[in-house]
């Protein structure tokens, strides 16, 4: 069984990077409209690298001045704040009532989403990027120590750890029976999610560092060699690759028969899921790192500033130019796009 | 005198003596500002060492080239693994690569690699180099824990992927994280001079560089630069090592020269920096050192090994004003007013078009300092072809 997670938050929420564990980049979500002004805008203090997530009001940031935040998107005031012991470069995800987020000390930390209060902490012994990804009670993560862990969601105690061959800046994603992740020695594995078994592993031609979405059986990924790849998810069999013009940090989002990706040579990719035949490319850029997420009609992206182009054509159909650069990824609600940046500036647009 | 005196009164002393020697004005079609004195204060425990700037080898630079070394923009790691291994066996005589690794590095050290992350993705230095700098120092015995790949601006880094694409167990470290971040700099080491009535006129050294790090592996890209002609080894230890360095040009004029040669002068730093390792696999001859535009970046397939920085930039500015010529491109010593534009969009599009009137000669003033040769009659530049 390898079909991704069904989303069951609600709609206004979004829980983890590219809105949930199907990684769909926000599929589903009503509407994106042109922003016309800030509702708000505040400066958290430092840079912020990672993307924010959104629940019943509450948006979740965090920066590399190591602080995790809750911030009440009605009035733009902190909830409460949480100070780990290093810079934080991972996308929050939520767990019940609880933010998980990676840090640069090794550490996941799992903080109470009322009160910022520590509830469990799991180590590795280097910096963790990626953003912990959950599934029936499980935490999963992978650490620049070149491990995959798993712990319990209820206390942090660990299940299973499993030696990849690189470092791990790549997101898992989390099927029910497989868990799927990028690596640094190039490879794609896959995991057998009780165990931590190598299922199997399929070898691109540079490191990974984009994170896998799956759609219908199909293992969507980017490498640094340029190319995207879409593998079976079963065998890691390589069922088409498509070459861009540099290599790909950005991950793939999927709506309806279409993945989107981002390349460092500034476009942003339509490829059809099942051929790899490219649809439309549009230049969002100089150079794009981040991954998009979908809206009403339109693949937003951020890339020095946001864009929204059309999803059928790929003409650009608003872009919104912000002070910094923004590498980050935007929240769509239906009214407001929440969006951070590097300058360590957080905007609600509306 | 003390040092502090002394090291003001020879910065102005090379500014007039390169005016002299290598007459710039009378190159130029305008009259270019003279640059201010520069105090310095270098680390005051810091001790000279025969392993610093010009090092073991003055004036040599191993030239290796390799056209299956580049293929499509995509750098081969085996062929750059038998190109460094070629030319660090040659540049030091050795017979094996470990031996030749050893001349320069101690099992004891805390080696930092300066890579040149500006420019990401289009032309930085590779992942693939840095790979097999990383496993040369290892073989040394050096553990990966005590390898430091190192910038200033830790965005930058992000943007090359270095974090993921580099070895398990080295630490990845971006020296700030924004444009007004001097929490990574140490406030005793720093070069001070007002070039243009800026409010603050010091470039502080990096802490890392000044007390984190015992040997420095600089690698540089092959870029021309618009401000300062190119940017090699040593701009890219110069300003990769002191923070607010971009005061130094404001268009149309770059004091580049000299504060690029009188950085590389302070030590620790100086001391530090044991190798330069020039990756050319990408050779940007115009829109340096940000460009994007693939038209001016050429897949050269090149690196250059030596422990003489001055010796490497001036084997480097070769190149790039050979490629500029060929191209029909201005000399990177034009001086012309035409050719200058305050429309960013037009110079990093046209080749005849500059920001700056750039400042090449900061190379031979930095010779004028000790750090290594200028005189390409003294170069022993030794080239090694792919059969």
């Amino acid at each position: 069984m390898t079909e991704p997670a069904k989303p069951t938050i609600p709609e206004s929420d979004w829980s983890s990077l590219l809105h949930d564990n199907s990684r769909t980049g926000g599929q589903g979500v009503r509407a994106a409209h042109a922003p016309d002004r800030a509702r708000w805008q505040i400066r958290v203090g430092s840079s912020i690298r990672s993307a924010p997530i959104l629940r019943n009001g509450m948006l979740y940031v965090t920066s590399l001045a190591g602080i995790s935040q809750a911030i009440d998107v009605a009035n733009a005031r902190t909830k409460w704040k949480f100070q780990a012991a290093d810079q934080v470069h991972s996308t929050p995800s939520l767990c019940g009532n609880r933010v998980l987020f990676g840090c640069d000390d090794g550490k996941v930390y799992a903080v109470d989403g009322d009160s910022g209060t520590k509830v469990w902490e799991a180590s590795s012994a280097a910096e963790v990027w990626t953003s912990p990804v959950v599934r029936n009670g499980v935490v999963f993560f992978g650490s620049a120590d070149a491990h995959m862990y798993a712990v319990e969601a209820k206390t942090g105690r660990a299940r299973w750890t499993q030696e990849l061959g690189g470092r791990i800046y790549s997101t898992a994603f989390a099927a029910e029976k497989q868990l799927y992740v990028g690596c640094g020695d190039g490879k794609v594995y896959s995991l057998d999610i009780s165990s931590g078994k190598i299922l199997w592993s399929t070898p691109t031609g540079n490191g990974i560092d984009s994170s896998p979405a799956v759609v219908a059986n199909i293992l969507l990924i980017g490498s640094e060699d340029f190319f995207v790849y879409a593998m079976d998810v079963n065998s890691g069999v390589v069922r088409w690759k498509y070459e861009t013009g540099l290599g790909i940090a950005s991950s793939p989002a999927a709506s309806g028969d279409l993945a989107f990706i981002g390349s460092k040579d500034g476009y942003l990719y339509a490829l059809e899921i099942q051929t790899g035949r490219l649809r439309w490319k549009a230049q969002a850029g100089d150079v794009v790192t981040a991954p998009p997420v979908i809206g009403d009609g339109v693949v937003c992206i951020q890339a020095g500033g946001t864009f929204a182009f059309d999803i059928a054509t790929g003409n650009v159909v608003w872009k919104a130019g912000l002070a910094g650069a923004v590498q980050s990824v935007p929240v769509l609600t239906g009214d407001v796009i929440y969006l951070a940046s590097n300058d360590g500036e957080v905007y609600a647009l509306e | 005198m003390d040092r502090r005196t002394f090291v003001k009164a020879t910065c102005v002393g090379s500014a007039s003596l390169f005016l002299k020697d290598f007459d710039l004005l009378a190159q130029a079609e305008v009259t270019l500002p003279q640059p201010p004195p520069i105090e310095v204060h270098g680390l005051p425990q810091a001790k000279p060492s025969p392993l610093g700037m010009p090092g073991l080898f003055p004036g040599r630079v191993v030239e290796i080239s390799d056209p299956g070394s580049i293929v499509r923009n995509r750098v081969s790691q085996p062929v750059v693994c038998r190109m460094l291994e070629d030319g660090m066996k040659d540049l030091t005589g050795e017979s094996s690569v470990r031996a030749a690794w050893a001349k320069f590095i101690d099992p004891a050290d805390t080696v930092g690699i300066k890579i040149n992350p500006s420019g990401a993705p289009a032309c930085c230095s590779s992942p693939e180099i840095v790979r097999e700098i990383i496993s040369g120092v290892q073989s040394v015995g050096v553990p990966a824990r005590n390898i430091v790949i190192y910038d200033r601006y830790s965005y930058e880094i992000d943007i090359g992927s270095y974090q993921a694409l580099l070895t398990p167990g080295v630490r990845v470290v971006g020296i700030q994280d924004g444009f007004v971040d001097t929490s990574g700099y140490d406030p005793n080491v720093y070069c001070d001079a007002n070039f243009f009535g800026e409010w603050e006129t010091r470039s502080y050294m990096a802490s890392i560089v000044a007390h984190g790090v015992t040997k420095i592996i600089n690698v540089p890209t092959m870029k021309d630069h618009s401000a300062s002609g190119v940017t090699g080894c040593l701009k890219n230890l110069g300003y990769g090592t002191f923070n607010n360095v971009a005061r130094s040009h404001r268009a149309p004029y770059s004091f580049t020269n000299p504060l690029i040669g009188v950085m590389c002068s302070v030590e620790p730093l100086r001391s530090k920096a044991v190798l330069h390792i020039m990756d050319g696999m990408r050779q940007v001859w115009h829109g340096g050192p940000l460009t994007q535009v693939q038209d001016f970046i050429y897949q050269a397939g090149l690196l250059l090994v030596g422990t003489d920085p001055v010796a490497m930039d001036t084997i480097e500015l070769q190149l790039i004003e050979k490629k500029r010529r060929e191209q029909g491109a201005p000399s990177v010593w034009e001086h012309d007013p035409k050719s200058i534009t305050p429309d960013g969009h037009e110079f990093y599009h046209d080749a005849t078009k500059n920001l700056f009137f750039r400042q090449p000669g900061h190379i031979a003033a930095a010779g004028k300092l000790g750090l290594g040769i200028a005189d390409l009659k003294q170069i022993d530049h030794r080239q090694i072809h792919a059969a």
